[in-house]
């Protein structure tokens, strides 16, 4: 099971990735970043469960004593929070450069803002 | 004590808290954002001091568990420091974008904030999870500041930025989980403790958080988008990337480089230096000022990159290497892109307009002179000790590496100076400059001398060196809207005083230097004499004059390396500000200073393998080196004959003296080049005496037989009266390098005895012809003509300068041949001999050119009336005539105790002297007899034809014999330009500007590369991301093989 | 301080010699050139009588002070380098003041009358002074390369540079001159010798058979009286220069007078067959026959 969730994971990093590097529109390549965003998520959950583990809060059914053998690792989970603010947080900003960027050039594609260069 | 959590907790709540206020109470805002950041400093300032003192390195550990149950952070004597640097250029920085700041709104000034607030996290965490957190609030925070103060095209950039640095963000995130996944820790201590890179699965970890890390310091290539923002953002927010954020990244890849194993400072280091010889071999075809800054930006992190992968051979030097050049580079880039921030032109050739407020001309020199590495700024003693570190481990390519990267990167700093320095600035619009923009730079320019001062304090060669003339200097400086007479006076009188302190001594002690000392301080007052004829203020000539002039006091008392180099830096500065003084300066400047550069490279290498040798700095330690030899031996006399402009390194020369202000040129001829003799003297004294060396004599003497031909020919080709002196400089100096090169006893009195004279009679040419200029208002001398009418003065000292130039007795310059001679003959080099004589011949056609063409023949309309040569100019000339005339008629005061000082090294004594009588090993010669019977012969025949030629009428101009005709025009009757049309056919293919062209073939090559290298960086975003990724693709699989 | 008295009695008196010799041998030349081209030629007094009346005339225009030194200058070159020259070897009086410098003191003080003449020359302000001197400039200094090459190779083979010693290195039968024990040194000074004697096809710098041209057109009346007396030394001062270094000088004034003629009459027998060089040819020339003799001369020493 959590291999599977590890394979799709990269996967869908993969394809991130792939629709970073090939796609032209802005607004696809912000969809790119974040599939390469949710690939991560999904690795960093993949990695940090433990077979058979129940969730990590100790409540009646996870006592303190055997809570290491039970649970799935809590860390991650948290970091995987984080990161999932984080990362809205980087695509809405990005959203917010695209729509600059097509109120200065009318498109959306990335070929036609090399004005920087060299 | 404050806990150091403070400074995230003031710099949070302060962030959210302006959320509650007023949208339109703007200033309130700015002010409680400084006040924050100011309390921010506060505490790190704290801290640092506390921590100086002794105490104790902290560890704060958040909501009361121990690492790796929670967050901690680390308050020690690295964090303290960096916290302050962050907190002060914050501090600054937030007060120079402060317009942009409210324009911007409330958000701006909140997300500046939490930036400021993310870089100090970033600092003290010592969580990797924590780490990046804080990493990408710092990379949204920053493309939060550039779409809320955009300007033109930071859009487009900023998405770049985001792109990438999204990129690096998930591959560091991923590397992060992964090495929590086999560790089971997320604290970084705790990680480096856990070895993880032994474990297969465990490096691939360390590789994605290390290569992101390293990727955040925008490694060349994979680096466009970070280029990209640096031009296109708010000045005032590239000064922040540059200074603050690379600060904290760096520090970030030194306490995260503890996890990795030794594989990956070879990594560093190879990416290191790619990044700084790529990009800064890309700034060279740059002429954008903020892209330019950029290019400098990343290369300077590649360096410091390459230094803490060199951390296995630099050992407990690390620190003190990467501090120096971290702060210089925090000082000098934050100072420029706040620069480029008031200039508000991206040309760097409209960068004159620093001009118009002349204290920020010398604040941008400052910058680039701490970003080359010159003294008395912290680089200088980092790249020394950098040098010398390697070079003692044998890393030589590294080292050349360095000297390679740094060599370009001044190529395309000096070129800016020089435009700002000369470029006309007139038609460039006033500059617009607010109190508080003007703040943060000139601090940051105290900072960097009072880090200078610091810095060299640390230094136990430097603790005997006197400061009191660089204060006497920086005093000069401050005195400089005084007229140009007082600061005249003030300058004679000082360097008096120093010359009354330093000759005494020396003369009792060392005659060698006690020469040369003469020569330099002598020379000065003599020079700055005639700085008496000049009006108004001459704005900035007294501070770098008096640089030179205390440069090359340095090198003569220097009794280390670190001390010379420290003087002939200074030199090499003082110097090129005096040259590039002329009006047509600026190109000339820029090769005097890049020969400069390139030859001071050559001579910190050969000190460096020197020291690696034996393990000392002491300057007579050179004469106990046992191996590479030849090498050192090479690069230190090639380094010295940058100055001595010998053949090949020459090309600088001709222009920088003949463009050069009419008192400059005797100063950077007759004095400057000596200390290019001087280096040599010590160089052959010390090292002289070994087989190798001899072998490069040899060549050496060629070379010097060369330059003399050379020199001379193409001075006697020449229509410029000064390039004229120039070329003739050229040649002198050839002379004086092939008789060091003989290595004898004979070889180096001729050599000193040359110094001397070329010293008083180029001065006495140069003043002279620079006055004649002042007067007539051209270098050409087919302009002028006649002149001997209206300029005795100046005739009579050009007439003995020549005389004593050419070695016809009963002048000076014959002492000079006579020993020459001598010397050949004794050596046995009669080949390289004869060419030397010969081109000491072809200087008559020279010297003749310039008297006549000056002063004889026929004199032009419009000089009619021009006086004669100013008087301050001639008291110097005459002091000096009157020292050619007491060398003249009494050479053995001079050559005796010369002979005596060089027994010491080179023991038979070859001149036996009875009173004035030199009996040398072939010749005998009688200077003081000699000027009696010539002197007696002279008068009488002078009275006789007197005597019967006193009735002679004085005819008008054109009263000739003219078969016939009646000339009536001057320009067509005084025959000067290219006078030596025969001799050019026959011999003029030896001077064809080969060497000239071989130097343009080389620009143009580098150029061209720059050119062709630099489309990597296309434009597109989206390459860029596949750069990044790309560039992790490679690390990886070098990792593998 | 009797004998300083005596030398320069003597040193006068040699002077005066040497002047009467040089007008003498000079009018020779000339007729001698003359019976060549089946021309009668000048009386042999002719020199003396070009002297007195140059001397004497009257009338005198000056260009300015330079312009009086010029001669000044050039007389001084010559009476100096035969104050520096030892004349007749074996007696102390005849040394004249040679004891004062060497072989490089010679050869360097030939440019003081000839930098002085230039800068008199120049301040006439006539354009063909000018060309004339820089003609005989460029000249000289391939003139010069050859003689410095051979002066080289016998500094070497004599191990000095003095004149005295040179000479006494020679005495002993003609088979010791150095024209016999260094020949390849003595071609190299003789084609030199050619040069300083500017006789054709040398003497396009003052080119007599043309316009006025070279460096004395602008002197006339005792400014050339001047400059033809020092001529005269000159050549005789020069032809000793030579005949000390590789003729084996001279014991007596007989000896001193048969060398300096026969040594002179070689530039004259050259001067008669060959026609005159353009400037860039003689240039050229000096720098490839009697430059590679040169370096032969050295490198056989080496």
């Amino acid at each position: 099971m959590e291999y599977i969730a590890l394979g799709t994971g990269m996967l869908v990093i993969l394809a991130g990735l792939w629709a970073i590097m090939t796609r032209k529109n802005l607004i696809r390549i912000i969809i790119g970043f974040s599939l390469f965003d949710t690939g991560i998520h999904l690795v960093l959950v993949a990695i940090s469960y433990v077979k058979g583990g129940t969730a990590p809060i100790l409540d009646s059914t996870v006592c303190i004593q055997d809570a290491a053998q039970r649970i799935v690792d809590p860390v991650p989970q948290a970091l995987v929070l984080t990161a999932i603010v984080i990362g809205l947080g980087v695509t809405a900003l990005m959203l917010a450069f695209a729509m600059k960027m097509h109120k200065e050039k009318g498109t959306l594609d990335i070929r036609s803002f090399k004005d920087l260069k060299w | 004590m404050i806990s150091p959590i403070h400074i995230i907790t003031i710099g949070l709540g302060v962030a959210f808290a302006l959320g509650f206020v007023n949208k339109k109470a703007k200033n309130f805002s700015a002010t409680i954002m400084l006040v924050a950041i100011g309390l921010m400093g506060a505490i790190s300032v704290a801290w640092l001091t506390a921590l100086l003192q002794g105490a104790e390195t902290v560890q704060i550990f958040t909501a009361g568990f121990k690492p790796p149950y929670s967050i901690n952070l680390m308050m020690g004597i690295h964090e303290a420091f960096l916290t302050t640097l962050i907190n002060v250029a914050g501090l600054l920085g937030g007060l120079y974008l402060l317009q942009s700041l409210k324009n911007a709104g409330n958000h701006a000034i909140m997300v500046f904030l939490v930036f400021i607030m993310g870089l100090n996290v970033i600092i003290m965490t010592r969580d990797a999870f924590n780490l990046f957190v804080f990493m990408e609030v710092v990379s949204i925070a920053t493309a939060g500041l550039i779409i809320l103060t955009e300007t033109g095209k930071s859009i487009q950039a900023g998405f770049k930025y985001m792109l990438a640095t999204g990129i690096i963000a998930g591959i560091l995130l991923l590397g992060i989980i992964f090495a929590y996944y086999f560790s089971g820790t997320l604290n970084i201590d705790s990680l480096a403790e856990a070895n993880i890179t032994t474990l297969k699965g465990g490096s691939v970890a360390v590789l994605m958080i290390l290569v992101s890390i390293i990727l955040e310091l925008k490694p060349f290539p994979a680096n466009g988008w970070a280029l990209d923002v640096y031009e296109a953002s708010n000045p005032g927010i590239s000064a922040m990337l540059s200074a603050a954020s690379a600060t904290a990244l760096y520090f970030v890849l030194f306490k995260v480089l503890a996890i990795a194993n030794e594989n990956w400072y070879h990594i560093l280091t190879v990416a290191g230096m790619l990044t700084f010889i790529g990009s800064n071999l890309l700034g060279i075809k740059q002429n954008k000022a903020r892209r330019l800054l950029g290019y400098s930006s990343v290369g300077q992190m590649g360096l410091l990159m390459a230094i803490l992968g060199l951390k296995p051979i630099l050992g407990d030097k690390l620190e003190f290497i990467a501090a120096t050049i971290l702060v210089s580079h925090y000082l000098a880039k934050a100072g420029l892109f706040w620069l480029a921030g008031i200039v508000e032109n991206d040309n760097i050739k409209n960068w004159s307009a620093l001009r118009r407020k002349p204290i920020l001309l010398v604040l941008f020199g400052t910058f680039l002179f701490v970003l080359i590495g010159f003294p008395p700024f912290p680089s200088f003693y980092g790249k020394w000790e950098l040098i010398m570190q390697l070079s003692s481990n044998q890393h030589y390519y590294v080292l050349a590496l360095i000297l390679l990267g740094s060599f370009l990167e001044g190529i395309y700093l000096f070129r800016w100076l020089g435009y700002a320095i000369k470029m006309d600035f007139e038609t460039l619009p006033e500059l617009n400059i607010n109190w508080n923009k003007i703040i943060p730079p000139v601090l940051f320019g105290v900072l960097v001398y009072v880090a200078g001062y610091f810095t060299s304090a640390l230094v136990p060669e430097l603790s005997a060196l006197n400061y009191i003339p660089l204060l006497f200097i920086a005093g000069i400086y401050f005195i400089d809207s005084l007229p140009a007479y007082i600061k005249n006076t003030v300058a004679i009188i000082g360097m008096s005083i120093y010359g009354y302190q330093i000759l005494p001594p020396l003369y009792e002690n060392d005659m060698l230097r006690f020469i040369f000392a003469a020569i330099f301080i002598g020379g000065g007052i003599l020079t700055l004499t005639a700085g008496y004829a000049y009006k108004g203020k001459r704005s900035g000539f007294y501070p770098v004059a008096l640089l030179m002039y205390a440069g090359l006091a340095y090198i003569i008392q220097a009794t280390n390396t670190l001390e010379f180099f420290f003087g002939w830096e200074l030199m090499t500065a003082g110097s090129y500000f005096l040259i590039i003084r002329g009006k047509k300066s600026m190109p000339h400047g820029l090769s005097y200073m890049l020969f400069s550069i390139a030859g001071a490279y050559a001579i910190l290498a050969g000190f460096g393998l020197s020291f690696a040798g034996t393990g000392t700095y002491n300057l007579s330690s050179l004469a106990g080196i046992s191996s590479n030899i030849t090498i050192i031996f090479s690069l230190l006399a090639i380094g010295f004959m940058t100055k001595t402009a010998s053949l090949g390194l020459h090309i600088w020369l001709p222009g920088a003296h003949a463009e050069a202000e009419s008192d400059v040129s005797p100063m950077v001829s007759a004095i400057l080049l000596k200390a290019g003799v001087f280096g040599l003297l010590l160089l052959i004294i010390n090292m002289g005496h070994n087989t190798e060396t001899a072998q490069i004599g040899y060549i050496l003497g060629w070379l010097g037989a060369l330059t003399a031909l050379v020199g001379n020919l193409a001075a006697a080709f020449q229509e410029d009266a000064k390039r004229l002196l120039a070329y003739s400089s050229i040649a002198q100096l050839g002379y004086i390098l092939f008789a060091l090169a003989m290595m004898s006893h004979l070889g180096l009195l001729t050599a000193m005895y040359y110094s001397i004279n070329h010293f008083l009679y180029k001065a006495i040419l140069f003043l002279t012809i620079g006055a004649v200029v002042m007067r007539v208002g051209t270098h050409m001398m087919y302009k002028m003509g006649g002149l001997i009418k209206n300029m005795p003065l100046a005739f009579i000292a050009v007439l003995i300068g020549i005389i004593a130039l050419s070695g016809v007795p009963p002048l000076s310059g014959f002492g000079g041949k006579w020993l020459l001679y001598n010397a050949i003959l004794a050596k046995g080099w009669y080949l390289q001999g004869a060419m030397v004589l010969f081109s000491g011949i072809i200087a008559f056609l020279y010297l003749f050119k310039l008297i006549y063409s000056v002063f004889l023949g026929q004199m032009k309309d419009n000089l009619r009336h021009v006086k004669d040569i100013s008087i301050w100019f001639a008291i110097p000339v005459y002091i000096l005539i009157i020292g050619i005339m007491i060398i003249s008629a009494k050479p053995e005061w001079v050559l005796q105790p010369l002979g005596d000082m060089i027994s010491q090294w080179y023991p038979n004594a070859a001149l036996a002297w009875n009173g004035g009588l030199a009996t040398g090993p072939y010749g005998y010669w009688n200077g003081n007899g000699i000027m009696i019977t010539v002197g007696i012969m002279f008068v009488s025949l002078a009275t006789w034809l007197w005597m019967m030629s006193r009735k002679a009428v004085q005819v008008k101009q054109f009263n000739i014999v003219y078969s016939a005709e009646a000339p009536q025009r001057p320009e067509t009757t005084h025959i000067s330009y290219n006078i030596y049309a025969g001799y050019n056919k026959a011999l003029g293919w030896i001077v064809a500007p080969k060497i000239t062209a071989f130097w343009d073939t080389m620009t143009e090559w580098i150029h061209s590369l720059a050119q062709y290298v630099r489309q990597l960086y296309s434009g597109n975003g989206q390459l860029y991301a596949i750069y990044v990724l790309a560039y992790i693709v490679v690390v990886y699989f070098t990792m593998i093989f | 301080m009797d004998f300083e008295l005596k030398r320069l009695g003597f040193t006068l008196l040699g002077l005066l010699i040497v002047l009467n010799w040089g007008l003498l041998m000079g009018a020779a030349m000339r007729k001698i050139g003359a019976r060549v081209g089946k021309r009668y030629g000048i009386p042999w007094f002719q020199p003396w009588i070009n002297l007195v009346k140059n001397y004497a005339i009257r009338t005198s225009l000056s260009h300015g002070i330079m312009f009086y030194l010029g001669p000044v200058f050039r007389l001084s070159g010559g009476i100096g380098l035969f104050l520096f020259m030892p004349m007749i070897i074996g007696s102390q009086l005849w040394l004249n003041y040679s004891f004062q410098g060497d072989l490089v003191l010679i050869m360097y003080f030939q440019f003081f009358g000839m930098l002085g003449m230039a800068l008199g020359a120049g301040e006439g302000g006539h354009p063909y002074s000018a060309i004339g001197i820089s003609r005989g400039l460029s000249q000289f200094t391939t003139i010069e390369l050859p003689l410095t090459l051979a002066i080289i190779s016998i500094a070497i083979q004599y191990d000095t540079l003095s004149i005295i010693e040179i000479v006494q290195a020679q005495q002993g039968g003609f088979m010791n001159w150095t024209v016999f024990t260094n020949p390849v040194a003595t071609i190299a000074a003789m084609l030199s010798l050619l040069g300083v004697l500017s006789h054709s096809p040398f003497n396009l710098v003052i080119a007599p058979n043309e316009n006025p041209i070279g460096p004395p057109t602008e002197y006339h009346g005792s400014f050339l009286g001047v400059l033809q007396t020092n001529r005269a030394i000159l050549h005789v001062v020069e032809a000793a220069l030579f005949m000390n270094l590789f003729f084996g000088g001279a014991t007596n004034w007989f000896e001193f007078f048969a060398k300096t003629f026969l040594i002179y009459f070689w530039s004259v027998f050259v001067g008669v067959v060959f026609p005159r060089f353009r400037i860039e040819q003689s240039v050229s020339w000096f720098l490839k026959v009697p430059l590679v003799i040169g370096v032969l001369a050295v490198i056989l020493y080496m």
